[in-house]
């Protein structure tokens, strides 16, 4: 009794330095979020949910993530050990690269540790013991794309992978072309040189010099709102604007104005501050109530065109970095 | 002729000459060679070429910056915050992300001088703390980690203007190659330049200004890549803390190209330009063939090594001949 009362102290005592807010009343460690970079936009909105879950249900949580993106696929396995070695609580984990990490999580769950997925990790969590996914399959997502796409009448679709290697954002372009092959249509999968995935005038050059080499595509998905821009470019250049259709995955305020103005066809939301805060949502009443959703909770795909573009932009404006675009 | 064999472009040039007939040849029909497809692989190599040029110089002197990369995408979230979550006029806002460039430079260049540590890992750690301080400052302030911009009408003109499909970077690639030109071939600190990185101890002995040599070049690699910062955010409506990242390693591979010494104290302006411009013929050309695109680095990496190769080879090939 004496012994535990000192572990739960010293164990309180490491999560208030690390937190500056006070800590929450469990004495079995802290709520820990392994999660995506927040670099990135769209984690920023993970991040958000996260935070203004906790506030609305009066707990704490660390968010620990990579601030370089150079090497993620050994980082995460990395990380989520770190975080399963401090005993918390639970673990609220994006199962972004399920070769290292689903190991990790099945020793996680055998001790005992309570596990929600989020984000990434659909397939994995019924046989790895966590109780629970909450998110959206990127394969899901880029076959929706290319369903909408084979619907318009897209003869020849291109995917624009610029960060290949990637496992979760090639299940995109994975989902794509299977839709697309399903609707009898033609489909190039294109990626770049990695140094070049942050330079939007490279992306504009490839993406220019591929509908040059294939005069006959006319459907592009691109998998990230960055590229999406670079892809409007590089259509007006080769004279093709209106003729070719072109989606992307996830938000930024140039793609929704893009979408406003008839350019962009859609793009593909995952509501990722839906992610976060329902996550907190069910830690709380998990940990507290031991209730719990019973199967995996879908927040995408949202479909966002000209018929809700309107809002979104509205809400965007109002509450920056919800909607994981800026 | 010997006299332009002997110089340090003309394997730059010969390189470049064979990769743009290369991909003349293999594209048949695409418009590679076309006024638009020139416009988008000079664009392309525009953005690197005005970092790559004091980049060069710098090697030449003898040391690296790695930070280029980091201060490209912090010079673009500058004026990303600054006109639009804080409304602020572009001039004034573009002022601050060139001091900014500037001040990094600085930075780095006193730190160079007064350690003595090598400029390879002093830069490095500054382009990881610079992009680190930028989207924590851009979190804190903003909650976002890139934002829009909203520029100007005036500053569009000088720095997103496009005739047909060419940029107008193109102009300040020329403009600040002109500039290094002037700089390294008819000026004293151009000598002071090739001095310093030839052999720093006697450069010294003989009364060059070494430190101030560097850090002068340091600043205006800072400055250039502030540069770039601003004419891609202005282009693309966006700052983003991440632009810039692959320049960090493009800009001294083609001031190699360009048949700069990695040892310093050799190389010239005309040699970068050329490898810059090499550089955008590949990385543009390749997705005009239509192969797969998954082979595209290794096929980049044989083409730059072969590029390297004939550059080398036309070098020894002219300071052999009598």
């Amino acid at each position: 009794m004496f012994s535990k009362l000192i572990k739960s102290f010293a164990i309180g005592a490491s999560v208030a330095m690390s937190l500056t807010a006070p800590v929450f009343a469990a004495d079995e460690g802290p709520i820990l979020v392994v999660s995506g970079p927040l670099s990135w936009p769209f984690f920023a909105a993970v991040k958000q949910g996260f935070d203004d879950g906790a506030e609305t249900f009066g707990i704490d949580y660390q968010y620990i993530a990579v601030t370089d993106t150079s090497n993620m696929t050994s980082d995460y396995p990395r990380l989520l050990q770190q975080a399963i070695s401090r005993k918390p609580s639970m673990l609220l984990v994006g199962e972004f690269f399920p070769d290292g990490m689903d190991p990790l999580i099945r020793e996680a769950t055998a001790a005992g540790i309570p596990v929600l997925i989020h984000n990434s990790g659909q397939t994995l969590w019924e046989d790895n013991g966590s109780i629970g996914f909450i998110g959206e399959d990127p394969f899901q997502m880029g076959y929706k794309a290319g369903e909408l796409q084979a619907e318009a009448g897209v003869t020849k679709g291109l995917c624009f992978n610029q960060v290949p290697g990637n496992p979760t954002v090639e299940e995109r372009c994975n989902g794509y072309v299977a839709a697309m092959e399903e609707a009898g249509v033609e489909t190039i999968y294109q990626t770049i040189g990695t140094g070049d995935a942050t330079n939007p005038q490279a992306m504009t050059q490839a993406i220019k010099g591929t509908l040059q080499a294939n005069p006959g595509i006319d459907g592009i998905y691109t998998l990230n709102a960055v590229p999406a821009m670079s892809a409007l470019r590089a259509v007006e250049e080769v004279g093709r604007k209106g003729e070719v259709m072109i989606g992307t995955a996830d938000l930024s305020n140039e793609a929704l104005l893009a979408i406003q103005n008839g350019d962009l066809a859609f793009a593909m939301d995952q509501q990722p501050y839906l992610q976060g805060f329902m996550s907190m949502q069910v830690a709380f009443q998990y940990l507290n109530y031991g209730l719990q959703p019973i199967g995996h909770v879908k927040t995408g795909p949202l479909v966002i065109d000209s018929s809700n573009v309107e809002t979104t932009i509205e809400v965007n404006k109002k509450h920056a970095g919800v909607r994981g675009a800026s | 002729m010997n006299k332009y064999l002997k110089r340090p472009e003309t394997g730059a040039f010969a390189a470049f000459l064979l990769t743009y007939i290369f991909f003349a040849m293999a594209t048949p029909g695409t418009g590679f060679v076309s006024v638009n497809g020139t416009a988008g692989w000079l664009n392309l190599a525009a953005e690197l070429g005005i970092v790559a040029v004091p980049v060069g110089l710098l090697m030449i002197s003898g040391e690296f910056d790695l930070s280029i990369g980091s201060t490209v995408g912090a010079a673009s979230m500058i004026l990303a915050l600054g006109t639009n979550q804080f409304g602020g006029p572009t001039w004034p806002m573009i002022a601050m992300a060139l001091m900014a460039g500037g001040l990094i430079g600085l930075c780095n260049g006193l730190a160079v001088v007064k350690t003595k540590l090598p400029s390879f890992i002093v830069t490095l750690a500054t382009n990881f703390i610079v992009i680190g301080a930028t989207m924590g400052v851009s979190r804190l302030i903003a909650n976002v980690t890139s934002s829009s911009i909203f520029a100007s009408e005036s500053a569009k003109m000088v720095f997103a203007f496009r005739w047909g499909q060419a940029n107008i970077s193109i102009l300040w690639w020329l403009l600040v190659a002109f500039i290094g030109y002037r700089v390294l071939s008819r000026t004293a600190f151009g000598n002071w330049i090739y001095a310093t990185g030839g052999n720093e101890d006697s450069a010294r002995a003989a009364g060059v200004p070494v430190e101030r040599v560097k850090v002068t070049l340091f600043v205006a690699t800072g400055v250039a890549a502030a540069l770039v910062g601003i004419l891609q955010g202005i282009q693309w409506n966006s700052g983003n803390s991440t632009y810039g990242m692959g320049y960090v390693f493009q800009a001294p591979i083609v001031v190699v190209i360009g048949g700069v010494l990695l040892t310093g104290g050799y190389g010239s302006v005309a040699g970068i330009v050329f490898g810059t411009a090499l550089f955008g013929v590949i990385s543009s050309g390749i997705f005009y063939t239509g192969w797969n695109t998954d082979w595209i680095q290794l096929f980049l990496g044989l083409l730059l090594a072969l590029a390297v190769l004939a550059n080398n080879y036309v070098r020894r090939l002219a300071l052999t001949s009598k």
